[in-house]
């Protein structure tokens, strides 16, 4: 199947890695795990480490003060990096043409928590809380408002899988003609909600997450946003390939065989028109929760076989749920635009080494590892979420174009 | 964006049968402001973890498929509050400093009905969640036809619902707030009667009637079962014009 071009034009993010694209790809490529930093106060009598993003954020513009929330800060934040692109695109194409289609799973569920903190103590809620903040929707409402687009607008949230979904639905939109272009990609937030209800499923590690090895005992919580500049033009880095799958399987766990992971990294080479053997790296959704590391190391090796390098991204950042998608996306794409001399440097998976005997023997890559780049280079994310929503993307980079 | 609707099915409380939203379609009223529906066809394991929200929106999922369809299309869940309602427990959990449970933790996610809809009807296809303000309908149906434009072949079963917000974010938000949901099977243009949405910024518009009193799905059933042959629904930031044939 061969799909019209879509072109990942531009990409702006941030996360615990920082905002600035030299500083974040050289602490991607590091293995830099020192950003995570430790935290005492929003599990009740017990310490967490986070992946919080620690440079100042942009104010939300007070014309806006209705959106003014952390979560719509870091999509800010992400959407600064790509301002004038994405005016050059608005102004190309005229404001109708141009839509959001964006993801979270927070959205700014932390600033709710303040209003009814504020609630509990004087019987109504914070005043400059509003519904804006707290909703879905919210989010893509803002980023429309923020760059001026007038084409259609939504908020994809399916747990984990969000930001992968959202770059799906953006290429779809630009290949029927609904839009010319489209702002796409993720925000999620660190919140009360999500650390402590990770921690009630028993889900959050003791220590920094320990993905793929035998001593893993959870995830590392993280929070982020990266928004791109979808367009329909050839060239550059393009999104090749989507595969989504449903799970019908638990609320909260993955099917232990990893049937739903493995119909989605296969959809999406069948999507891309290739062959297992043409992706040079693969990012794993690897949480380092002890189910979704081994379902997922045992779909890897069916699908792409035991050699091609693998690495999760998560002990850098954390887990950043609705923002995952896209921020692993973001990675993918980094990787892909620096690449050099015929040569890719791959973000290494950072853990403690002792491989879990029981996880199919997927190629975990070492710190300074490199994969050949050809004319043609493509690499993989894969995304899973509670609910049992998956989606793998491919994206690819050409030499020739 | 041409497409077909090849079936649809809706719940509100009192009208839960095809031939009761036609006869409301010919007079519409405003609808009820409470109630949700048993969905006895769930498994009673299964039942007791539903919200009225998930029960309103699979009653009206299952209600727009035979079982091997059910358990085959790809399927798009909207709805603008999702479950806000169940996460307003939690946050009074959190800022209390109290534990939260683990099962109501990971069933308020936006993807919750998707996710059990996956589970009692065995669907293992692609699914989206989406959530778009007062624009959620128009949006599920794009969503529906980005689907389509990854594979034609097979519909794609949307369902859109939502539940009066409770008392804690009800007075922030002004909407028609009654408990429904709508279903419909969105297939590729000449697969069954045809429907053409076209989006349209608002200034080229004549001023718009005022929105009815129901929400914009099922003014979308109630132009469906009408003679109009067209239906303009005023968006955020643009306007729906929908169009039949």
């Amino acid at each position: 199947m061969s799909h019209s071009p879509c072109r990942l034009a531009a990409l702006g993010q941030v996360s615990a890695l920082g905002r600035a694209r030299a500083d974040i790809f050289a602490r991607l490529v590091a293995g830099d795990s020192s950003r995570l930093t430790l935290n005492r106060e929003l599990i009740p009598e017990r310490s967490v480490w986070l992946g919080e993003v620690h440079d100042p954020l942009p104010e939300i513009p007070a014309a806006l003060a209705r959106f003014a929330c952390r979560n719509n800060r870091l999509a800010l934040a992400a959407l600064e990096s790509i301002g004038p692109d994405v005016a050059a695109a608005v102004r190309r194409f005229g404001p109708a043409r141009v839509g959001v289609v964006v993801g979270t799973s927070t959205s700014g569920v932390g600033d709710a928590e303040a209003a009814i903190a504020h609630r509990e103590k004087t019987g109504v809620l914070a005043h400059e809380f509003h519904y804006d903040q707290l909703e879905f929707g919210g989010l893509a409402r803002f980023v429309a408002e923020v760059i001026g687009a007038r084409g259609p607008a939504y908020t994809l949230s399916t747990a984990c899988s969000s930001g992968a979904r959202a770059l799906a639905s953006a290429r779809s939109l630009v290949a029927m003609g609904v839009c010319d272009a489209v702002v796409s990609g993720a925000a999620d937030s660190l919140c009360g909600l999500t650390t402590n209800g990770f921690a009630a499923l028993g889900a959050i590690s003791a220590t920094v997450t320990n993905p793929c090895s035998v001593n893993r005992d959870g995830l590392t919580l993280g929070e982020a946003s990266a928004m791109f500049l979808v367009t329909g033009d050839p060239g550059g880095i393009q999104l090749l390939g989507v595969g989504d799958s449903s799970e019908a399987h638990h609320m909260s766990a993955p099917d232990p065989e990893g049937r739903g992971a493995e119909t989605a990294m296969r959809g999406a080479l069948a999507d891309a028109d290739l062959a297992p053997e043409q992706i040079a790296y693969l990012n794993l959704h690897g949480t380092g929760t002890p189910q979704n590391d081994s379902m997922e190391a045992a779909a890897v090796a069916r699908v792409l076989g035991t050699e091609i390098p693998c690495s999760s991204t998560k002990p850098l950042v954390g887990h950043t749920l609705g923002a995952a998608g896209a921020i692993e996306a973001a990675f993918c794409w980094l990787v892909l635009a620096e690449r050099s001399g015929g040569e890719l440097a791959l973000p290494p998976h950072v853990w403690d080494g002792a491989r879990d005997p029981a996880l199919a023997p997927i190629h975990l890559a070492a710190k300074g590892e490199r994969a050949r780049s050809g004319a043609q280079t493509f690499v993989m994310t894969n995304s899973f979420g509670f609910g049992g929503n998956n989606c793998a993307l491919i994206l690819g980079a050409s030499d020739s174009l | 964006m041409k497409a077909s609707l090849l079936r649809w099915s809706a719940w509100a409380p009192g009208i839960e049968s095809p031939a009761a939203w036609e006869a409301w379609a010919k007079a519409p009223a405003p609808l009820p402001a409470t109630g949700s529906p048993e969905a006895k066809f769930l498994p009673a394991m299964l039942r007791r973890r539903c919200t009225p929200l998930t029960r309103t929106m699979l009653t009206a999922a299952f209600g727009c498929a035979e079982p091997d369809e059910l358990a085959r299309l790809r399927t798009v869940f909207a709805s603008r509050h999702g479950s806000i309602n169940e996460s307003i427990g939690l946050l009074e959990n959190v800022v209390r400093r109290e534990k939260l449970s683990p099962a109501t933790f990971s069933h308020t996610v936006h993807n919750a009905q998707a996710g059990l809809f996956s589970i009692a009807a065995g669907n293992r296809a692609a699914s989206s969640s989406l959530s778009a303000q007062e624009d959620s309908w128009t949006a599920a149906w794009l969503e529906a036809l980005c689907f389509l434009e990854r594979d034609p072949r097979e519909p794609v079963l949307v369902v859109i619902g939502d539940v009066p917000l409770a008392e804690t974010f009800a007075p922030l938000v002004e909407e028609v707030a009654v408990p429904y949901a709508f279903a419909a099977q969105v297939a590729a243009a000449g697969r069954g009667r045809g429907v053409e949405l076209e989006l349209a910024a608002p200034e080229s518009l004549a001023p718009a009637r005022a929105a009815p009193p129901w929400p914009p799905a099922l003014e979308f059933l109630r132009w469906w079962l009408s003679p109009e042959e067209s239906l303009e629904q005023v968006n955020r930031s643009n306007v729906a014009r929908w169009r039949k044939g």
